[in-house]
């Protein structure tokens, strides 16, 4: 129970929780680039103290790492942020494999097995994702703003909403329901219609996407889109365009360039290293 | 052996299997619970996308934060019980034998 007592005992200040092992002997990893020159990012590493962040070596592949004790990070909003810090910078200079947060080794030797076991995989994705980023796109909508627009526009919720503001009478209450009924449908059919005209636009600048789930209600796409370097500057005249055309009913959140998160998927065969 | 036999010759065994497959429910459902991280993640993006929004500020959204971080390390701490994986914390790469 041990273990138990101590996670208690942290839970006043949040604490990263050491296991025990040599006093920043480890390797936080952010990334796999293709260098075989050493290269240095500064001091930008996790952990809040500025750890220098550089890279370990294995042929041609490099992993950008800083020293960390061996912690579990939480995946606080300020340390996620660091890591990302640390993933844009490295991605101004280089073609980056993004390393899921929180991935800690013991020892550089650690780190020099990865890429060696992993050598095939990973230059085979450095080859695909060459001078490629990502961006994410949110879109959210006014729901309000949406119906008021349905209203005006649809002439069959126009009519009916009409009839029931000029009949107050109790009988209105089926004209109600078919009303919900009618804006509810109609909603769904303008929220598909958007999420198709964001796509059908940016597809031609992009090379792929991908859909997650919504976040929370207002949320009706949230996707990533993977874009040539070279086409990033199209990619962005493309996004303002539509936030344009959609002015007042949908707002657009907008963030990039990303390393591909959303685009790289090697499974690394990994165990917890106690 | 057949439910008929079993009825027959152990008149009791049909109680005692019914609460031994409840409590194995309970047990799985309440193992299940303590190792599912989802809705935690899910509140966390919420909440993000809230600070983002300007719908709430820093310091609301510190403190919830640390709450969802401290659920969190309760999942991490009955994933280890149960010998589950988890996510973060030390790794290496796996040494197959016939990887040699």
């Amino acid at each position: 129970m041990t273990q138990r007592q101590e996670l208690a005992m942290d839970e006043v200040t949040l604490a990263p929780r050491t296991t025990a092992g040599p006093p920043d002997g480890g390797k936080y990893v952010y990334c796999i680039v293709r260098t075989d020159a050493p290269c240095e990012f500064g001091a930008i590493g996790m952990g809040g103290e500025g750890r220098r962040v550089y890279t370990v070596h294995h042929k041609d592949l490099a992993a950008v790492v800083s020293d960390t004790p061996i912690v579990i990070y939480d995946p606080t909003r300020e340390n996620v942020l660091a890591h990302e810090f640390v993933n844009e910078t490295v991605m101004r200079e280089h073609t980056v494999i993004p390393m899921s947060f929180g991935t800690v080794f013991r020892s550089e030797d650690d780190v020099t097995e990865l890429l060696r076991s992993t050598y095939q995989a990973f230059s085979d994705v450095l080859d695909k994702m060459r001078d490629k980023i990502e961006f994410g796109l949110k879109v959210l909508w006014d729901r309000e703003q949406v119906v008021a627009t349905l209203e005006r526009t649809n002439e069959e919720i126009g009519r009916l909403k009409e009839e029931i503001e000029n009949n107050a009478q109790s009988s209105t209450y089926f004209a109600r329901v078919q009303l919900g009924r009618l804006v509810e449908s109609a909603l769904e059919e303008a929220g598909n219609a958007f999420v198709v005209d964001v796509h059908e636009s940016l597809r031609p600048v992009a090379v792929a996407s991908r859909s997650s789930k919504p976040i929370g209600d207002r949320m009706i796409m949230n996707a990533a889109f993977l874009v040539e370097r070279s086409a990033s500057e199209l990619f962005d005249e493309k996004v303002r365009e539509l936030s344009h055309r959609h002015e007042g009913l949908l707002t657009f959140k907008y963030t990039g360039p990303w390393p591909p998160y959303n685009f790289v998927n090697i499974k690394l065969k990994l165990e917890r290293a106690d | 052996m057949g439910l008929l036999a079993k009825l027959l010759t152990f008149p009791v065994s049909g109680p005692v299997a019914g609460i031994r497959w409840s409590l194995e429910m309970v047990e799985r459902t309440a193992r299940e619970e303590l190792t599912d991280d989802t809705a935690i993640k899910q509140e966390l993006m919420e909440l993000q996308l809230a600070l983002e929004s300007g719908d709430i500020d820093e310091a609301a959204y510190l403190a919830r934060e640390t709450e969802l971080m401290l659920k969190l390390r309760d999942v991490r701490y009955w994933r280890e019980q149960f010998g589950m994986g988890i996510a973060g914390g030390p790794v290496r790469v796996q040494r197959d034998e016939d990887d040699r």
